[in-house]
C-alpha cells in the first residue's frame, strides 16, 4: 500500500512521529510573511501558505556556512572540517522548491562534489505538500515544476478537503509511516486529487513559454531589453535594475557563493567560511588591478537572466523553477516572465 | 566523498625574482604521497592560499622532473601580497591542479604562435619548455611577448635559450622604456609585431594569454591573415573562489573558466568574451 489519508485535525500524529527521529523544518507564519523555520510544536506549523520569503535552500546551502577551522602550530597548519550531521525533515515543502532541490542536487554532484551540501541532503527527508493555492507571482505550471509533484519526495501530501492524501515516494517514507495511525485510501480520494490539480492549474496568473528559451536568450546578447533593464529605466511595468541582489537571495536555484577566512585575535587560528553571493553585485566579477568583468548593470542583469533561463554555466541546474519569489521581492518590479516575453518578441 | 575545499600544506622550495613586483615560486606538497601523485599539464592552475588571508587561482608555469612546479606571482592583491612576503622554506596551502590546459595533442606537428602580454607569459611557458624538449614533434615556433616596460618582463633569464631554439622566432615589445635603460627591440603593442610575423594560417595554432583586450585585438589581427577561430586558443582570467565549477564567479556565458577552461578555443568563447 503506497497511499493513505489522514484527517487534517490529526496531522499532529505525523508530526509527532517525525519528531522522534528528525529535526523538522516547515513553513511557519510568525508575522505577515511565511518562512521555513525549525518547528518544535504543531501550533507553529502553517501549511496553508503561498510561498516563503526565503526558499528552503537556506537549510542545505545556508546564507553563511563554516567549512573548516585551521590552527597554526609550529609553523604548520592543522585543519578540521565542520560537518553538521543531523537528520532533518522538511515538512510541507512545495513542488517548485522540491524541484529546485533536485536541480541543486545535480549541480552539487558530478565530477567535483560539494561534500557540505550533499551530506546535508543525504540526511534529509522530504515531506512535500502539493500546492493548491499558488501565489499570484508563481508560474511553476509553465515550467513543469508544479503545482503538483511527481518525483523527489519521500512522502507527498495533498489537501483534499478535510483530509490530506498521503503518497509514499521512498522506502524511508514508508518506514516513517509504519507507526502512525493513517486511514485507508479510496478511489474517490484520488479523483479528488486529480480534480484539485486541474483546478489549481487554472489559477495561475503568470506564464512563461520556455520553448527554445535557452537558445533564444543566448542568441540575444545584444537585445535592447538588457540595456533597458540595466540602464534605461526598465521594461514595461518595471524600473531599472538596482543591482541589489535580492533576486539571487530569494531564488531557490541561485547557488553562487563567496569563500573567505576569518581569523581569531591570536592570529593562530581561524575559520574558512562561505557566504551566498550574487552576480548582481558589483564585486562579484572583480579581479586584481581594478579589473571587473561585469562592471555595468546591463551585463549583470543579463547574466542573471541567462542563468535563470538555463543558458549560463549552471545550465538547466540553476534554471528557474517558477516560484515567483524574485518577482515578489524586486524593488524595481522586474518580472522574469515579462523579460522572457520581450525576448520572444511576444 | 572527498572534501574538495580542503587545501593541503606546501613548502616554498625556491624563489626567483622576476621584476620589482613579481617572483617565481617553486612549490611542492609537504605530504610525500600527495607530491608523488601530483600531475599537472601546461596551462592548468592551482588554488594557492594562506589560511587567514584566502586563496587565489595561480597558473602553473613550469613543471619539474621531481613533480614540484613553479608559479609566477605578481603582487597585486591580498593573497599575492602575502605570498610575496614569503621566504624560501615557508609554508602555504594549495589544492589542484584545476582546469583543462593547452590543447597538447592539437599542437603536434603544427606551427605554434605564442602571443603573451605581461603576466600572461607564465601560463604559456610550459608550451615553450615542451617544444624546446621535443623539438622535432612541432613545426615553427614563434613567440611574441609584450610588457609595459623592459623591467616588467618575466623569465628574462630564459630569453637567451629561447632564441637558440631551432626553427623559431622570438619577438619582444614594450609600451614604454624609461630614460637610460637599454632596449633593442620594439616599442608598441603586441600587435605591432604582427607585420614581421613568420607564422601563417596554414597548419598552425595560435596560443594567446594576456589582458583580455590584448587577446581580442590579437585574435582580430590573426583573423585578417586567415586564422580560423578554432586555430586560436586563449587562456582567460576570472575571479575564482572554488576552482571546480561551484562558486559561480568565473562564469563566462555558458562556461566556467575554472572547469571548462581556463584555456578555450576562441570559437567557443568568442560571443561572450566582450559582452559578458
Amino acid at each position: 500500500m503506497n497511499a493513505f489519508t489522514i484527517e487534517k485535525k490529526n496531522i499532529h500524529f505525523l508530526f509527532d512521529q517525525f519528531r522522534k527521529d528528525y529535526k523538522i523544518y516547515g513553513p511557519t507564519k510568525p508575522g505577515y510573511e511565511s518562512t521555513f523555520e525549525e518547528i518544535t510544536s504543531i501550533d507553529q506549523l502553517h501549511l496553508d501558505y503561498h510561498s516563503t520569503v526565503l526558499p528552503p535552500k537556506k537549510i542545505f546551502h545556508p546564507p553563511h556556512e563554516q567549512l573548516f577551522t585551521f590552527l597554526k602550530e609550529k609553523e604548520t597548519y592543522t585543519t578540521k572540517e565542520i560537518f553538521l550531521e543531523e537528520k532533518t525533515l522538511l515538512f510541507g515543502i512545495h513542488p517548485c522548491d522540491v524541484h529546485a532541490l533536485l536541480k541543486l542536487d545535480k549541480f552539487f554532484s558530478g565530477e567535483f562534489t560539494d561534500i557540505y551540501y550533499l551530506k546535508r541532503r543525504k540526511n534529509t527527508c522530504i515531506v512535500a505538500l502539493n500546492c493548491v493555492e499558488p501565489s499570484k507571482y508563481s508560474f511553476c505550471y509553465s515550467l513543469g515544476t508544479g503545482p503538483f509533484l511527481e518525483e523527489g519526495y519521500d512522502i507527498l501530501l495533498t489537501d483534499i478537503g478535510t483530509e490530506y492524501l498521503i503518497e509514499i515516494g521512498s522506502d524511508e517514507g514508508k518506514k516513517l509511516l509504519e507507526k502512525t495511525t493513517v486511514e485507508k485510501v479510496t478511489d474517490a480520494d484520488f479523483h479528488e486529487k486529480e480534480r484539485r490539480q486541474k483546478l489549481t492549474e487554472l489559477k495561475f496568473k503568470k506564464h512563461m513559454n520556455t520553448q527554445w528559451l535557452p537558445q533564444i536568450v543566448s542568441e540575444s546578447l545584444n537585445h535592447s531589453v538588457w540595456s533597458d533593464l540595466g540602464e534605461r529605466g526598465g521594461i514595461a511595468g518595471s524600473h531599472a535594475c538596482l543591482s541589489c541582489g535580492s533576486c539571487s537571495l530569494v531564488c531557490p536555484t541561485c547557488y553562487c557563493y563567496d569563500v573567505y577566512d576569518t581569523v581569531d585575535i591570536t592570529l593562530q587560528k581561524g575559520i574558512r567560511a562561505r557566504e551566498l553571493d550574487s552576480c548582481q553585485l558589483l564585486e562579484y566579477a572583480e579581479v586584481a588591478m581594478h579589473g571587473n568583468f561585469r562592471s555595468d548593470r546591463t551585463a549583470r542583469i543579463r547574466h542573471w537572466m541567462l542563468c535563470k533561463f538555463g543558458a549560463a554555466a549552471g545550465g538547466h541546474n540553476s534554471g528557474c523553477v517558477g516560484c515567483g519569489r524574485c518577482i515578489r521581492v524586486c524593488p524595481s518590479k522586474i518580472d522574469i516572465t515579462q523579460v522572457a516575453r520581450i525576448l520572444r518578441g511576444e | 566523498m572527498k572534501n574538495e575545499y580542503m587545501a593541503y600544506p606546501a613548502v616554498v622550495k625556491k624563489i626567483l625574482k622576476e621584476s620589482s613586483n613579481t617572483n617565481t615560486y617553486t612549490l611542492a606538497f609537504v605530504n610525500e604521497e600527495k607530491q608523488k601523485n601530483f600531475k599537472a599539464l601546461p596551462g592548468q592552475f592551482m588554488m594557492i592560499g594562506i589560511f587567514g588571508i584566502g586563496e587565489a587561482a595561480l597558473s602553473i608555469c613550469k613543471i619539474d622532473e621531481d613533480g614540484s612546479f613553479s608559479t609566477t606571482v605578481r603582487n597585486v592583491g591580498n593573497v599575492t601580497n602575502t605570498i610575496y612576503q614569503l621566504k624560501e622554506g615557508d609554508k602555504l596551502n594549495m589544492r589542484g591542479p584545476y582546469g583543462t590546459g593547452w590543447p597538447l595533442e592539437e599542437l603536434k606537428g603544427k606551427d605554434i604562435l605564442i602571443v603573451a602580454g605581461g603576466i600572461g607569459l607564465p601560463p604559456l611557458r610550459g608550451i615553450i619548455d615542451l617544444v624546446q624538449k621535443n623539438r622535432k614533434n612541432y613545426g615553427h615556433l614563434e613567440i611574441i611577448y609584450g610588457a609595459r616596460t623592459p623591467e616588467d618582463m618575466v623569465f628574462k633569464y630564459e630569453f637567451g635559450a629561447w632564441r637558440q631554439i631551432k626553427n623559431s622566432r622570438f619577438d619582444l615589445t614594450v609600451d614604454t622604456v624609461s630614460l637610460g635603460s637599454k632596449w633593442e627591440c620594439k616599442i608598441g603593442l603586441v600587435t605591432s609585431c604582427f607585420p614581421q610575423m613568420k607564422t601563417r594560417n596554414k597548419n598552425s595554432i595560435a596560443l594567446l594569454c594576456g589582458p583580455e583586450i590584448m587577446m581580442r585585438f590579437a585574435a582580430k589581427c590573426l583573423e585578417t591573415i586567415g586564422f580560423k577561430d578554432n586555430q586560436i586558443y586563449v587562456s582567460l582570467e576570472r575571479r575564482m573562489k572554488c576552482g571546480f565549477g561551484k562558486c559561480g564567479h568565473c562564469q563566462i556565458g555558458p562556461k566556467y573558466v575554472c572547469k571548462d577552461g581556463p584555456v578555450f578555443s576562441y570559437d567557443e568563447i568568442r560571443p561572450y568574451i566582450h559582452p559578458l
